[in-house]
């Protein structure tokens, strides 16, 4: 039961208090390709959360290894890239032989979900807050989550922030941005961050 | 096989298609960690660095490479090249680059080089593909200064850490007021360029009429 509660309140700590688009700014030009089609929204989400979640309980014990060198946090980056590709060549080969038609189809894009900030990002979060493998798997599954909350929003009001009614220079990238922004202020006021002036 | 084109130099890049104002291939670092004029000098070196050299070098894996294998060795690349980029700007910077470590780290899977590469290095020769990338960091960097410079002055009351007057607005430096930032930068780009693209059309009309008369 400790474990399980340990797995959840890290998993809202990275949705809510850390989110990864909204506090962090990880990824933001992948969360808004992937928000344009609902059916990215999805591939996006599952290969980004599996990613995170399998990657973060690798690296805990790599991190254990890395952590008490004097020059380990040089290698960080190296040791994530090869995690991550190694998990990336694996996931397609899986898709490959299990799934044939959905790998056509997430081929195109699957470098995108897998190659970005907001899993990189995830796993030197976890090497700086992270105490034990329950706290990474949470926080790498918590990310994954939090940037389907990112998907969601912006999937919403991705056709009225591409409408008429938005002015022309702001249409599409940078009213987006404007959008993130917002949201970003109101989860500032949900954790409860006051600004001092 | 498509031949390589050696095209005169293109300065889009710096703003026409800015990787940060018009592309958003490289935001993060921009609109979290760039405060302070210091950390956009940051930025801006650990990302020339890490960026153009693993550029340079990626270029000349062969093309004939799967795919889903160039992509692991770009972010390979990258991360190697990161280990004299720490050294130098913890070197330069020893109090504050600890500060942006993060937004440093995470440039090893940056869109410019593995995306880019593909769509626009790859097509191009050898050295247009040096000054082309270069453009493109050196776009990155203005909008770094940009946005770092007025932060500062709001959120700190400093300009490259001089003493200017009183914080103005210190929520200036919080995340949200990055991405409002960045997204007037990107607004007011893309106007300038279309008004621009709206006079040239009208230009081009005028001659064509006086072609036709």
């Amino acid at each position: 039961m400790d474990i399980l509660t340990k797995i959840i309140s890290t998993a809202m700590l990275s949705i809510f208090v850390q989110n990864a688009i909204f506090e962090r700014a990880f990824g933001s030009n992948v969360v808004i390709y992937a928000s344009r089609k609902d059916s990215h929204v999805t591939g996006f989400t599952i290969g980004l959360t599996a990613m995170t979640t399998v990657a973060s309980m690798i690296t805990f014990f790599l991190d254990g290894l890395l952590l008490p060198m004097k020059y380990g946090w040089l290698f960080m980056p190296l040791v994530y890239v090869a995690v991550i590709s190694i998990l990336y060549i694996a996931a397609l080969l899986f898709l490959w032989r299990v799934f044939p038609k959905t790998f056509s189809k997430v081929r195109k894009y699957a470098h995108l979900a897998i190659f970005n900030c907001t899993v990189i990002g995830a796993l030197f979060l976890n090497s700086s807050y992270g105490s034990d493998i329950w706290s990474y798997i949470g926080y790498g599954f918590g990310t994954g989550v939090g940037f389907f909350l990112a998907c969601l929003l912006l999937n919403i009001a991705h056709e009225k922030l591409d409408s008429d009614k938005i002015p022309k220079a702001f249409r599409g990238y940078p009213i987006m941005l404007v959008y993130i922004g917002v949201i970003s202020l109101a989860f500032y006021a949900l954790v409860g961050y006051t600004v001092d002036f | 096989m498509a031949e390589r084109k050696d095209y005169p130099i293109c300065f889009d890049g710096l703003f026409r298609q800015n990787i940060v104002l018009t592309s958003g291939l490289v935001t993060a670092p921009v609109i979290v960690a760039a405060t302070t004029a210091e950390r956009a000098a940051i930025l801006s070196l650990s990302f020339f660095m890490i960026s153009y050299f693993s550029i340079l070098i990626c270029r000349m894996i062969p093309k004939k490479i799967s795919y889903t294998v160039r992509i692991i060795l770009y972010a390979m690349v990258a991360a190697t090249v990161f280990i004299p980029t720490a050294i130098l700007v913890n070197t330069l910077f020893p109090e504050t680059a600890p500060t942006v470590s993060l937004y440093i780290e995470i440039i090893v899977v940056n869109s410019l080089l593995l995306a880019k590469t593909e769509s626009r290095f790859y097509l191009i020769t050898y050295a247009a593909m040096a000054v082309d990338a270069f453009v493109y960091i050196v776009g990155y960097a203005i909008v770094a200064f940009a946005v770092a410079l007025i932060r500062e002055l709001l959120a700190f009351g400093t300009v490259f850490g001089a003493h200017i007057c009183d914080a103005l607005m210190p929520a200036a430096k919080s995340p949200f007021f990055g991405f409002f930032l960045v997204g007037i930068f990107a607004a007011a780009c893309r106007a300038y360029y279309n008004r621009k693209k709206a006079a040239g059309e009208k230009e081009a009309d005028v001659l064509r009429k006086e072609a036709e008369a």
